[in-house]
């Protein structure tokens, strides 16, 4: 087993994902479920396949992890939709680990970069894996932000409005998995530089995006609350967050003296 | 204003009150010098710091202000004040020489607010406790509220003040010649209790030049008497009496064919506290996955 087949796998496992992510839409519980998990199972397959082949964990070259984004993307999907049946969750998902397949399959060349000793760490997947799961889910809160400050022009935007607790529950997801990120990021700067936190730009960034979410979170514990102002605390942590993922990379004050250099992310 | 009950105004021109006073701080007496703060100095500053907050606690009913702390009309605003800080750090380049804003760490405003958070953090883990020992309390979101708030206490005030105490060297080890010198980071030369000799540097490469693997295989003869043989790779540092052994560097005109190789020793006596607060927040992080934002439906 090979890349070459990595097509077959990936449309399957897509379109099982896709219809599970309209059977969700459409309240079909049972089907959201069985094609999500058939899709799931498809695609580590492959990477069971690709594991075997290579004779060692398909974890060393950039490629080789967006498998396992790709993978656990639908993953974490089907665990906060079975919690809070989140009908939005499983398209979520879907699409941004279509995103991730899409660069293996177009962006083939990467698939032998190598990995430098600084990165060859059991702690690169679990970290960055974490990271990018909290990411999506924000990403998804932000969107949803959004929308809810649109006029309401549905019923359903106006159902939702009423209320943040649904909103609430995807941004303690997202929080959970970013505290995660940033502390499996601390264990590990300790076995590789030596310290586990030195406020290099991206620590600094990371502890900014942490805090930011953290006031939405305490804010919204207040009996009286402001729905707008709160909508848009979500809007600008996640503009933060952008900072945090990519964003330092243009950042003059971060030139040269981060040590997060080898953009883990591309 | 100012009368009871303190709302988020109060909040923000108390931390306003704190830059302020930082901001005077700064200029009269200068930036924060944390290398003060060397045992037994931090552990002093520790003790005084739970000794004020439990002052604090004793005197809620008389100061209203300390009772207030306990309330997100405080909290939020604090950390509203250390986004906004820590953006400008974000924005500036840090330097060890730098001054004012290049310097954050050590800049009074921001070092002020982050202690205020600190207190502000203790008197309402003090309040949830009272509450739990009354029975008042409901298991399931007290003890991630524990986790959560106890592990970062825990882990703001070990790492900010065990900082001082924390040793990192660089020990230049040739081959064939054991060395037990290293090389501070303000310079200075320190002899070890540990003795390292280089066997061999590794070096591999991929097929495209790039770097694979450093490595070096060492043995390690320490006072206590061990005698250790080991591999020290990137990313899988050795430890031995409280040291931290990493591959840090070699000689690059040499390459693969390196005589020496340069380890980095670190010692951080704090470590295991800082741990303790780290684990717990992973512990309460996990708690909010599972049990996720109040239901409110």
């Amino acid at each position: 087993m090979s890349w070459e087949h990595f097509l077959y796998f990936a449309i399957a496992a897509v379109l099982l994902w896709a219809v599970g992510a309209w059977a969700a839409w459409k309240d079909k519980t049972g089907m959201a479920y069985a094609t999500t998990v058939l899709g799931l199972l498809v695609f580590f397959s492959f990477i069971l396949s690709m594991w075997i082949s290579l004779e060692r964990p398909p974890l060393r070259t950039m490629g080789e992890t967006r498998l396992w984004y790709s993978f656990f993307l639908p993953l974490a999907g089907l665990i906060v939709y079975s919690r809070w049946k989140y009908k939005l969750i499983l398209s979520f998902s879907t699409v941004l680990a279509l995103v991730f397949i899409c660069v293996n399959l177009f962006k083939p060349e990467i698939h032998d970069k190598t990995l430098m000793p600084a990165l060859q760490s059991p702690w690169f997947a679990p970290h960055v894996i974490v990271y990018m799961f909290a990411y999506a889910v924000l990403g998804a809160a932000a969107v949803m932000a959004i929308y809810l400050l649109l006029p309401p022009r549905s019923s359903f935007a106006r159902y939702q409005g009423k209320n943040l607790g649904g909103l609430d529950n995807l941004v303690y997801v997202g929080l959970a998995f970013l505290t995660i990120g940033m502390l499996f990021g601390a264990l590990w700067a300790k076995e590789a530089w030596g310290h586990y936190w030195s406020w290099d730009p991206k620590e600094t960034w990371a502890a900014i995006t942490w805090l930011a979410y953290l006031v939405y979170v305490h804010y919204r514990q207040l009996p009286h609350y402001h729905n707008r102002l709160a909508l848009w605390m979500l809007i600008g942590s996640f503009v933060l967050l952008q900072m945090c993922w990519w964003g330092i990379n243009y950042l003059p004050s971060a030139q040269g003296s981060s040590v997060h250099t080898y953009s883990i992310s591309e | 204003m100012w009368n009871k009950t303190w709302t988020f105004k109060e909040g923000f021109l108390i931390g306003g009150g704190l830059v302020f006073a930082g901001l005077m701080l700064e200029l009269s007496v200068g930036p924060v010098v944390w290398d003060a703060f060397a045992w037994p100095a931090n552990g002093i500053v520790l003790a005084g710091f739970i000794v004020m907050l439990a002052a604090m606690v004793y005197l809620r009913k008389k100061v209203y202000a300390f009772q207030w702390m306990t309330t997100y009309q405080a909290a939020i605003p604090a950390m509203v004040y250390a986004v906004v800080l820590t953006i400008i750090m974000g924005l500036t380049r840090q330097q060890v020489n730098g001054t004012w804003l290049n310097n954050m760490l050590s800049f009074w405003p921001f070092v002020l607010i982050y202690v205020y958070i600190t207190v502000i953090l203790g008197l309402t883990i003090h309040r949830r406790l009272r509450k739990m020992f009354r029975g008042q309390g409901a298991m399931k979101r007290d003890i991630p509220f524990m986790l959560n708030h106890l592990g970062l206490f825990i882990a703001l005030t070990t790492a900010t003040l065990g900082n001082a105490d924390m040793q990192r060297v660089k020990m230049i080890c040739g081959i064939g010649e054991p060395e037990w010198r290293a090389m501070t980071q303000e310079g200075a030369v320190k002899e070890m209790a540990i003795a390292i000799e280089l066997k061999k540097f590794i070096m591999e490469t991929y097929d495209d030049g790039s770097p694979k693997r450093f490595a070096s295989e060492i043995q390690i003869l320490t006072k206590t008497g061990k005698n250790i043989e080991t591999t020290v790779d990137v990313n899988k540092p050795y430890e031995v009496d409280g040291w931290k052994i990493y591959q840090y560097g070699y000689d690059t005109q040499m390459g693969a064919q390196s005589q020496i190789s340069i380890l980095e020793l670190v010692s951080d006596p704090w470590l295991p506290f800082v741990y303790m607060g780290i684990y717990m927040m992973l512990a309460g992080a996990v708690c909010m996955f599972v049990i996720g934002g109040r239901k409110r439906v």
